[in-house]
């Protein structure tokens, strides 16, 4: 049995070999089908936030995965990308191209600037900072009411063409499935990429052992900055995505329930695959659907799992699959 | 002017309370307990309570033991299981037991406002400088001074309070010293979780209750804690002070904004000092 | 006369109140090997630490081949060619053998990595990870993340630390070997005496924080202040 401890302190798997890849496409080209196979607006309505949804838990993941730290406040990130998408939107602020470019940059931008001050403070106390920034964000969207109606939230609507495409290709379910669809796989395989290069190594390096990299001759607080920021921009992007889909944005987006889930369905999943936590969300969206009566609970639903998953099952799903296929190749 | 500097003693006072919980805590079990704000909560609502039936006195009394109790029970069932393992752990349970407490309040007590009455003994108002001050709010931050003197004696003077401060300071070498370390760390966890309670219920005239209220105090405790360096006492005493000045002013002067004060200090605090103001390694 | 690899000037270090290094001064020559003895609390660790930075000295200058390096942090030292290995194993736990001489190697390929691994014997587990491998192995892991940035100096920390007698005997003669191919500096801290008077050309016996004696093994060996404050209680 593994211990909780696994969480943060173990190698993450080798990468995975060709029948990986065969699969990987596999999975990608049956999720392109769906909405061809008869799949109704209201399952494929729900998988786009499903999608979302595993989108940000890859973000606070491959945080996990590549710089050993456990996020509770990835939210800020999320709602970010949707308040600065949203807000300039409404009060015709910027040319809405340009929101839409900052909204993907912004959440990149601030996670690497807090990054290079709070990714050098040590396992739980950076635990701690990345809660304290996202509710102090959080504590301002909702009480600047002239940014976006503090508490109330606000419906945001698009011009009709953005880059030339049309918006309601990104409020159509079919559509917008399709489109999450390939954006997730391509984050995914991007992240995974990244693992595999030589600054993927040396971020995992750094999470292994700091101090060594800093005598073998590495900086060692930009690393961890930029991999900050990188989660941080996947977790903006599923927020940008968010507010084309549902046209409104509000302090919930930032909250630290989200953050919360986004950390369980990571942990559901697993973090030592960068696919684990897109899988764990997904799990976590029908688990949600099974619950269904109970979601007037659902804190506490979140709360009950996160921490029956942590003592139970620290490597989550991606952790038991890659042990039942080691035990199957061996 | 004064009035001002008063007003943000008062909420330094309750900080302080709660952020030497965590302080406590952090010392004695080298974790930190997200679901300490929730704690804060439960003191409310336990007063709230316990004031409907016997009055406000019965409430402190009530909100204090009670919650040093839940301490207990935190203790034996969570810190003490999980203290070989890696702290992430215990964070990620405390982090769930706070999403439970909230909604277990919000099903309780239901999720609109309530508010306790003040105690007629300390309804008045007392002129100081010229302006009226409320003799509860005199009254919070004498509780604040009275249980941080308290605290800081029987840390200075006593054989446990030796013990946990040596504790806190150095675990490694401590941990042999014919002291029974499951029992001092349950009392310690318990006083933490005490002082939370009691915070709550003072606090209870002065703010709304509702179950949410405690995510910004914990919020700001962190701040003190990573503020006054991890695991300092005193550090936390001065931190403490100057974010509630700061953020009472803030609310006086720019209230939309008020929060990001205190956050803007820390990152300041972090850029020159990674490790706090005393420094020391968490 | 040519310039000293590494010299360092008036080296201080206190920990609170406790002087771990009490002006020191230090001058190793090109391609020697030097010792670093003394007994515990000497001061050895503390040396090697303000010598690469990674503790600061109060005070004092470190010049490495004649360039000042006093205001570098470590990983601009280990860059400018000084490297060190540490008395308590410090490899990546989380990366295989050949991932992490290859980052400590910068370079794209394991190719010039190799004759490192294959002068270490690590060639065999490159591609296992070094959470599994045996203690002795991590030692040499050790020493390969020093080497393979093609230092001028390299520090090492009791590398025979924790090793058999055996073991012990084999890193010193390859010590030796790797200094003379690679034409490297070395300073050696080491409790293990057969191996410091084995292959150090010079000693510097440090006592309570300050410099007892410099010279030869020959020379140290006789060296009465020596034998009544170090190796008399030792041998």
């Amino acid at each position: 049995m593994t211990s909780p401890a696994t969480l943060t302190a173990t190698a993450p798997a080798r990468p995975a070999r060709a029948p990986g890849s065969v699969l990987a496409l596999v999975v990608l080209g049956t999720g392109c089908l769906l909405p061809f196979a008869g799949a109704s607006p209201l399952l494929l309505s729900l998988l786009v936030q499903a999608i979302i949804g595993a989108m940000l838990a890859t973000g606070v993941g491959f945080l996990v995965r590549q710089n050993g730290m456990v996020s509770f406040g990835h939210a800020l990130f999320f709602g970010l990308g949707g308040y600065v998408l949203g807000v300039p939107m409404a009060h015709g602020l910027l040319p809405p191209e340009m929101a839409v470019l900052l909204a993907l940059l912004v959440p990149a931008l601030l996670a690497f600037l807090l990054g290079l001050v709070i990714t050098r403070i040590p396992g739980v106390a950076f635990s701690m900072l990345s809660l304290a920034c996202a509710q102090t964000f959080y504590e301002v969207v909702l009480k600047v009411r002239t940014l976006a109606n503090g508490d109330d939230g606000m419906s945001v609507t698009f011009p009709a063409r953005l880059f030339g495409l049309d918006v309601g290709l990104l409020q159509d379910p079919r559509s917008m499935y399709l489109i999450c669809w390939v954006l997730l796989a391509a984050v995914l395989v991007g992240l995974w990429l990244f693992t595999r290069s030589p600054y993927g190594l040396l971020t995992l390096a750094i999470r292994s052992n700091e101090e060594r990299a800093r005598f073998i001759g590495y900086e060692t607080v930009v690393p961890r900055a930029a991999v900050y920021a990188l989660s941080a921009g996947v977790a903006g992007l599923a927020g940008v995505l968010a507010t084309f889909y549902n046209g409104f944005i509000s302090p919930d987006m930032m909250h630290w329930t989200l953050s919360g889930s986004a950390l369980v369905m990571a942990v559901i999943g697993g973090t030592r695959a960068v696919w684990g936590p897109a899988l764990g969300a997904v799990v976590f969206f029908f688990f949600k659907e099974i619950v269904g009566d109970a979601t007037e609970h659902w804190p506490a639903v979140i709360g009950i799992t996160l921490i029956v998953v942590t003592l139970c099952a620290p490597a989550g799903l991606s952790g038991l699959l890659a042990r039942l296929f080691a035990r199957r190749a061996a | 002017m004064i009035i001002h500097i008063l007003n943000g003693f008062v909420y330094g006072g309750l900080l302080y309370l709660v952020a030497i919980g965590l302080v406590l805590i952090f010392g004695i079990r080298q974790v930190v307990n997200f679901a300490h704000g929730s704690l804060f909560m439960l003191g409310a609502y336990v007063g709230y309570a316990a004031t409907a039936i016997a009055g406000f006195w019965a409430g402190v009394v009530a909100a204090t033991l009670v919650l040093a109790i839940l301490g207990l029970l935190l203790d034996r069932a969570v810190f003490r299981p999980l203290q070989d393992q890696d702290p992430i752990v215990t964070l990620l349970v405390t982090f769930g037991l706070l999403l439970v407490i909230e909604d277990l309040v919000r099903t309780v007590w239901g999720k609109d406002t309530l508010t306790i009455a003040m105690p007629d003994l300390l309804s008045g108002t007392l002129r100081i400088a010229g302006e009226d001050f409320p003799v509860y709010r005199l009254f919070v931050i004498l509780v604040a001074a009275g249980m941080g003197a308290g605290l800081t004696l029987w840390l200075k003077r006593s054989r446990i309070g030796l013990y946990v401060r040596a504790f806190a300071s150095d675990p490694l070498t401590t941990g042999t010293q014919g002291v029974d370390t499951e029992r001092v760390s349950a009392a310690v966890v318990a006083l933490g979780a005490g002082f939370a309670g009691l915070a709550g219920i003072i606090a209870g005239p002065l703010l709304a209750l509702s179950p949410a209220m405690g995510g910004s105090i914990l919020i700001e405790s962190f701040i003190v804690v990573v503020v006054g360096g991890f695991g300092s006492f005193s550090g936390a005493f001065v931190a403490a002070l100057v974010i509630g000045q700061l953020q009472n002013l803030g609310i006086v002067f720019i209230p939309s904004f008020s929060t990001m004060i205190p956050f803007l200090l820390m990152m300041l605090i972090l850029l020159w000092r990674p490790l706090g103001l005393t420094g020391r390694a968490a | 006369m040519t310039l000293p690899a590494i010299e360092g000037r008036a080296l201080s270090r206190t920990y609170g109140g406790f002087r771990a290094l009490d002006g020191v001064d230090l001058k190793v020559a090109r391609g020697e090997v030097r010792g670093i003895i003394g007994p515990n609390g000497a001061g050895k660790s503390t040396l090697m630490d303000v010598l690469t930075g990674r503790a600061a000295s109060r005070g004092g200058t470190v010049l490495l081949g004649g360039r000042d390096i006093s205001a570098l942090a470590p990983r601009a030292r280990q860059r400018a060619g000084l490297a060190r290995s540490f008395q308590k194993t410090n490899v990546f736990l989380d990366l295989t053998v050949g991932e992490q001489i290859r980052l400590a190697g910068r370079c794209a390929t394991l190719d010039n990595g190799e004759e490192v691994l294959v002068a270490l014997g690590l060639a065999e587990i490159a591609h296992r990870p070094a959470a599994d491998i045996s203690y002795g192995d991590r030692r040499r892991l050790d020493l390969a993340l020093a080497l393979v940035g093609r230092p001028q100096v390299l520090l090492l920390d009791e590398p025979a630390a924790g090793l058999t007698v055996e073991e012990s005997l084999a890193m010193a003669d390859l010590l030796k070997d790797l200094a003379r191919r690679w034409h490297v500096t070395v300073l050696l801290v080491e409790h293990d005496m057969e191996v410091v008077f084995g292959i150090c050309d010079r000693i510097t016996v440090l006592h309570l924080g300050r410099l007892l004696a410099e010279g030869t093994p020959a020379e140290i060996r006789s060296d009465p202040r020596v034998i009544s404050a170090y190796l008399g209680t030792a041998a």
